[in-house]
Parts: structure tokens; C-alpha cells; sequence
């Protein structure tokens, strides 16, 4: 049995979190373990929930993406984190986010394979076709 | 989906993965020199001026460039001068991932003409502006994005009516909903619709259902929209050169001068007004 991915949603816009709600909850073997409107909740439900994936806005209120991104990186380099961008074409904000170890960049409007695709990149980084062997 | 960058194409195809970004970048970094390096080797810069600009841009998200032209250190024209010189000089991620070994040299061409017809969708045509709108090449693909974004976020046909002065705030205003785009010069872009044509494009938006909107959610989600009309827009006139930054939604937005535009749409009545002001 597959294992269940744990997916963290950030972004402050409520709309793009129904948008990620709705797109992965097709998705099979996968939970979405918390939400946050802003990078000071990302980094303190990341270090609470754990999730194998995050999937963060860049331009938020408060402490942005790129800022929360550099901090769950430091703290929990097992987490794989795609980052969302409304400017997506802008080479600089992706770059840096691929710098600060972002595993993906999202465009919107949001591309269901391409999330699907990302999802299962980061089954198979954990090695996740079979059970983790942690649960039995 | 989304105006893109060829790096993020490579990986949405499963070309390459994010390291291999990585290492290109750094690659690139190494071996592209950077603006204030060039407009040293120019004569146009001195190595201290470029020093003053660098603890200036920790402080502020501001490009070199434009910085360094703010503090009057460099002349508008020179900083053309500087950024054609980069652009033409510059390594592109390409190159770097075939120097790498993590894209085949011949098949190189495969993927960036795979790349352009992905990207053809926001090529823009050189639309008629007015005098005062066309020093806002953003403007543009913002005009020519609008509809194509309406179908494809929400599945709205809309026309888009003829570019005139505005003058005052419709009737049908219920919501009005901007988002500002920072370059050379400031543009507001503003939407402002009834209830009807927000609900639908809120709802279209977020996939809810009109029972679970509140006017929160109805103004986040022309305010989603907004972002990511602009968002793309500002990608397509990145690319050509031109910084542009987008910034967030406001859901208060005052107008006082610029262009609009009415949208024929099926629902509901909008318009979208440009402001320069």
C-alpha cells in the first residue's frame, strides 16, 4: 500500500487554498495535515505537522515565502517544499527560490498534472511505492 | 499553464529536477557577470558607486539597475546600455544545463522550440494604445491577457471593449478590487464588477459553491484573479527586459485617474480600469 503524503498549504488568499484543497483532494494516499495564511504559521505548523510537502506562496503579508522557505529548509531539510508564484515567468523570485532549495516552482493559473506530477515525485523521493517500514 | 521560465518548463516536462536548476544557476552566476561589474568595465560606474548601491539594496527589494539610477549615480540611458550588454553577454540556463551534461546538446533546440510553443499563448499582438498608456508596456498584456485568463480561470467569454479615459466610477460598482504593478513607472490595475460577475468569478475561482461564498471570499477571489492576470502579465514584460514587481490585492482600491476598458461578458456587468495615477 502506498504510503499517505502529508502535504502543508500555505498561501493568504483563501481562494488559492480552496483552489490546492480542491486539486488534491482528487489525488489518492494523500492528507492535507495543515493550512496557514502566512510564513510565520508555515514554519511553526511545519515543525508541528511534519508534512513531507509544503506548498508555500512567495508574496505573502508578514514573513513571505521566500523567508519562510529558508527557515523550514534549515530546520527540516526532509521537507520538500514547492513554492507558488503568481509572477512565475519572473527568473529571479524562481531562481532564488530554487536556490534556497524549493524542489518545484507552480505557475498559476494552477496546472493539475503538474501538481500530480509533483506529488508523485516526492512518493518516489521517499520511497513510498511500498509501506514505510516505520509503520509496521 | 502559466508564463514560465525555460528552467521551470524543463522540470514541469521531467526533463531535469531541481538540483539540476541549482547547479545551472550557479554555473550561471559564476560565469555571468554581474550589472555593477559591467557598468564598471563601461566607464559608467566607479567601483565605489557600485559599493553605495550594494548597502543601499539591502535594504530595499529594489533592482541594481533602478536603484543605482534613483540615487543618481547612473543615467537612465546607461542603465539601457548596461542591460542590453548583460542580456547579450549573458549565459542562458540552457547552455548551462548542456554544460552540465543535464540536457543533451542536440536535443537542446527540441526543447526550447517546445518550450516557445508553450509560451506562444502570451505573446501579445502591438495593440493601439493611447498616448499616456503606451509608456506602459505592461498595460499591453494586460489588455490581451484579460480575456484569455476570464476563459481559462473561470470560463467566461468576455469582449473587451474600446481603451477611453476614465471618468467616473460606473454604476454597477459593487466591488473594486487592484492590484499595483511596480516598474518604471506604476500602474494600478483595477477590476470592478457587480455582485453577479464577482460571485461568478469568486466561484470559478476557488471551485466552491455559491452556498459556502461569504463577501470576503467573493472579494479574495477577484482579488486571486486580479493576481494572477497581473502576475502573468509582469512574467511576459520581465522577460523582455522591463522589471516589473507585483503587489498584493487591495480591497479598497480609490481611482482617480487612467483608462478603462468595459468587458461584454455573460454575466453581470465589469469593466477594468488601468490607473496611472
Amino acid at each position: 500500500m502506498p504510503r499517505k503524503i502529508n502535504v502543508l498549504l500555505v498561501d493568504d488568499s483563501r481562494t488559492v487554498l480552496a483552489q490546492l484543497e480542491r486539486i488534491l483532494g482528487e489525488l489518492d494516499d494523500l492528507a492535507i495535515v495543515g493550512m496557514a495564511r502566512d510564513g510565520a504559521a508555515a514554519i511553526r505548523l511545519a515543525g508541528e505537522t511534519r508534512p513531507d510537502l509544503v506548498m508555500m506562496d512567495i508574496v505573502m503579508p508578514g514573513l513571505d515565502g521566500l523567508s519562510a522557505l529558508r527557515t523550514i529548509k534549515s530546520q527540516f531539510p526532509e521537507i520538500e517544499v514547492a513554492m507558488i508564484s503568481s509572477v512565475s515567468g519572473d527568473s529571479t523570485k524562481a531562481a532564488e527560490s530554487f536556490r534556497l532549495g524549493a524542489c518545484q516552482v507552480l505557475g498559476k493559473p494552477f496546472d493539475q498534472e503538474i501538481i500530480e506530477s509533483l506529488v508523485e515525485g516526492v512518493r518516489l523521493s521517499l520511497g513510498a511505492t511500498t509501506c514505510d517500514a516505520r509503520d509496521h | 499553464m502559466s508564463v514560465k521560465f525555460f528552467g521551470q518548463f524543463l522540470i514541469d516536462q521531467g526533463e531535469i529536477d531541481a538540483s539540476h536548476v541549482r547547479e545551472a544557476l550557479e554555473l550561471m552566476q559564476d560565469s555571468n557577470p554581474t550589472f555593477g561589474e559591467l557598468a564598471i568595465s563601461m566607464g559608467f560606474m566607479t567601483q565605489r558607486d557600485v559599493s553605495e548601491v550594494s548597502a543601499e539594496q539591502r535594504q530595499r527589494d529594489v533592482g541594481f539597475g533602478d536603484l543605482a539610477v534613483e540615487m543618481g549615480l547612473l543615467e537612465p540611458e546607461e542603465l539601457v546600455e548596461v542591460v542590453q550588454r548583460q542580456r547579450s553577454q549573458r549565459m542562458p540556463i540552457g547552455q548551462a544545463l548542456v554544460r552540465l551534461g543535464h540536457v543533451r546538446h542536440d536535443r537542446l533546440g527540441l526543447l526550447l522550440d517546445a518550450f516557445k510553443a508553450d509560451q506562444a499563448q502570451y505573446e501579445v499582438e502591438e495593440i493601439a494604445l493611447p498616448d499616456g498608456l503606451a509608456s506602459h508596456r505592461v498595460s499591453r498584456f494586460v489588455l490581451e491577457l484579460l480575456p484569455r485568463f476570464l476563459k481559462r480561470v473561470a470560463g467566461l467569454d468576455a469582449r473587451v471593449g474600446d481603451i477611453r479615459r476614465f471618468a467616473s466610477l460606473p454604476d454597477f460598482a459593487d466591488i473594486q478590487v487592484s492590484v499595483p504593478l511596480e516598474g518604471p513607472r506604476r500602474l494600478e490595475v483595477v477590476l470592478v464588477s457587480d455582485l453577479a460577475f464577482a460571485e461568478a468569478l469568486a466561484i470559478a475561482a476557488s471551485g466552491l459553491s455559491p452556498r459556502d461564498l461569504d463577501p470576503e471570499m467573493v472579494a479574495d477571489g477577484v482579488g486571486e484573479f486580479l493576481n494572477v492576470l497581473g502576475g502573468n502579465a509582469a512574467g511576459a514584460v520581465t522577460r523582455e527586459g522591463h522589471r516589473i514587481e507585483l503587489g498584493p490585492p487591495d480591497y479598497d482600491a480609490q481611482l482617480c485617474d487612467g483608462w478603462t476598458v468595459d468587458l461584454a461578458v455573460g454575466v453581470g456587468r465589469a469593466a477594468l480600469v488601468l490607473s496611472t495615477s
